[in-house]
């Protein structure tokens, strides 16, 4: 979290992050390019790089779309996904690699605009076995381009987080086009059945990881809260939530944080302003609640951001009844102080 | 996970346990990384043969011929009758371009056909399989030298009429297919190769029998006309053709009948029409 923009603000953490990219990148680069030179002594270097970027690009897209359901499952992978943009600024530049080369290898020299011809070549769009696969391909590119070059926060703030965050689900459709540009391409070519298993159960996995985080979300919001009074309902009892952290509420379709911190209950909404992380899964750090996701923070009596930042979050009041947590659903605008609910001396024993 | 543990990512330092277990992910991921690696590169089918002498000129002396595609007849040493024998080396121009072009413009350069004459050009070699093909690019000044007489060409054409014949192959471009891309065939490659075809460079049905052996036919028209542009959307696709073959040389030139060129289906051929429309019903 910064107060003004820097291209990278670079840390510890990310300097490491950003080395074990580049190692394992150039490590399976190297396998790849070595063991085609030594098995295939008639191959050729365009083809060799073609190939070599394309399998590193679909590989680190899948570990691209996994971190976010790992750290839906276990926290642990949160440092994954810190950086994950650094990881997909990557894969778009070994993938734009992949694509140039193969325009000019395949478009360019000819009798049309290389751009042209890849629309116009093989027209058989209705064809699977003849499909053009490449413009696929083309269309994942100009996604992945979009998400590269908005990918740092001040886009973020200056598209707003709906549309950064929309821009950004498209990932979901070019990993898509990305599974129909291999299907419909080089597996169409290639007998060994490695590459079809290899790319199934790549999307098998990502689609099990989807599933099971998924199914954990859709678990914690159709929680039914039965008991409801004066427009609260009883979500917990008080010994349900540990100090400085909070837990999760889906109540009419609000997901809302009740943090204990100092003594007091305060809810604010589940949702960070900056890419929609789960502030119910934070934890107030110098009094501040701060987003598991990429450490936004925001104050709980309040939600708002310390000055200078101006990042804003519904409040909710909450009332404390013997031992049990009482929750009214009905958000307060945007930074709205609330007073939140004491915990009484007895209740805090 | 212990209360006081939480990662941010602005922090120089990540909790110990947050630090060991990305460890663990990436002592797993290791592997896996390089296993694909091997596995993908292992994996791939077997790079063609073919050559292209890149940035290397070379100098070939033959008779030209314009027909069936623009090609040079270059004499390859002498029968058992002791008559001079020849290869036909097919031209094609630089990039995705047929030859016609650059011969086109010596010839108005020179004032003089081509045609029949005994002529030294200068450009890149490329060849596989037996077969020998030459780039022509007009920025390497090709043309070397020309004779102004004709040579007498009825023997050195060397036709013998084949009779009417159906293949079933595909349809590649000879410039990719015999050296210049690996694959220079099939699904990756079918753009590339319409688009080196609708440039000019000539089609030719590559033919591989039960044995794997492969054969390659030039594919002109009934008339001896060009079939680039109709051939565009039969290109990289299994395709049967009915032609007149006629033996020119050492190439075959399949003169396509009207209506002689069909996609062709393997399940249609072998299972009828019944189980292909079904097929094809149940893939939609």
């Amino acid at each position: 979290m910064g107060a003004s923009y820097l291209a990278v603000g670079w840390n510890r953490q990310k300097k490491i992050y950003d080395w074990l990219i580049f190692g394992f990148c150039v490590l399976y680069l190297a396998t790849f390019v070595v063991l085609t030179a030594i098995f295939n002594p008639d191959y050729t270097f365009e083809t060799v790089l073609i190939r070599a970027t394309s399998t590193l690009a679909v590989i680190i897209l899948h570990v691209i779309l996994s971190i976010g359901p790992l750290t839906r499952i276990n926290k642990k992978f949160l440092p994954l996904l810190y950086n994950r943009r650094h990881l997909g600024v990557t894969m778009f530049c070994i993938i734009l690699v992949h694509g140039s080369f193969s325009i000019l290898q395949f478009h360019s020299l000819g009798n049309e605009n290389p751009f042209v011809s890849l629309f116009t070549s093989n027209t058989h769009f209705g064809s699977l076995a003849d499909f053009p696969f490449q413009a696929l391909g083309f269309f994942a590119l100009i996604i992945f381009f979009l998400m590269a070059i908005t990918s740092h926060d001040f886009w973020l703030h200056n598209l707003s987080p709906k549309v950064w965050k929309t821009l950004h689900m498209f990932v979901y459709l070019a990993y898509f086009l990305v599974v129909m540009h291999v299907m419909l391409g080089v597996i169409q070519y290639e007998t060994n059945p490695v590459f079809i298993i290899i790319m199934l159960t790549g999307s098998f996995t990502l689609i099990t990881l989807h599933l099971i985080a998924g199914t954990r979300e859709v678990k914690k919001d159709n929680v039914i809260y039965k008991l409801k009074q004066d427009g609260y309902v009883l979500v917990c009892d008080i010994k349900d939530i540990q100090e400085d952290r909070a837990k999760m509420f889906c109540v009419d379709a609000e997901r809302i944080a009740v943090y204990k911190t100092g003594g007091k209950l305060f809810a604010v909404n589940n949702v960070c302003k900056h890419q929609n992380g789960p502030l119910g899964e934070g934890k107030v750090i110098d009094g501040c609640i701060t987003c598991p996701w990429h450490g936004y923070q925001y104050l709980p009596q309040n939600g708002q951001s310390p000055p200078p930042f101006k990042e804003k979050v519904s409040t909710y009041d909450v009332k404390i009844e013997g031992t049990h947590v009482w929750l009214n659903p009905k958000a307060y605008a945007e930074g709205t102080e609330r007073p939140g609910a004491v915990i009484s001396v007895v209740n805090a024993e | 996970m212990n209360n006081e543990e939480f990662y941010i990512g602005w922090m120089g330092e990540a909790p110990k346990s947050f630090v060991t277990w990305i460890r663990k992910y990436l002592i797993v991921l290791l592997p896996v990384i390089i296993v694909l690696g091997v596995l993908l590169a292992l994996s791939q089918k077997k790079f063609g043969t073919g050559t292209f002498e890149f940035g290397t000129l070379t100098e070939v002396k033959g008779i030209y011929f314009n027909k069936p595609v623009p090609n040079i007849k270059v004499v390859d040493g002498k029968n058992i009758f002791g008559n001079e024998s020849y290869i036909t080396v097919p031209l094609i121009g630089f990039g995705k371009h047929g030859a016609d072009g650059v011969i086109a413009d010596l010839e108005k350069e020179k004032n003089i056909s081509f045609e029949g004459k005994e002529i030294t050009l200068k450009g890149t070699l490329l060849y596989n399989d037996g077969k020998l093909l030459m780039q022509v690019d007009g920025n390497d000044k090709p043309l070397v030298n020309v004779s102004g007489a004709n040579i007498n060409s009825v023997g050195l054409q060397n036709t013998k009429e084949l009779g009417i014949i159906e293949v079933k192959g595909e349809i590649v471009d000879p410039k990719c297919f015999f050296g210049v891309m690996k694959p220079g065939e099939g699904k990756p490659h079918k753009d590339c190769a319409i688009r080196c075809i609708l440039g000019g460079i000539p089609p030719v049905l590559k033919v591989t029998d039960e044995k794997g052996n492969q054969n390659y036919y030039l594919i002109v028209g009934a008339n001896g006309e060009k079939m680039n542009e109709a051939v565009q959307d039969y290109v990289a696709t299994p395709v049967e053709i009915n032609a007149r073959a006629v033996a020119y040389g050492d190439w075959i030139v399949l003169y396509v009948h009207p209506n002689g060129l069909q996609r062709y289906s393997y399940i249609q051929q072998h299972f009828g029409n019944k189980t292909a429309s079904c097929g094809v019903a149940c893939l939609k």
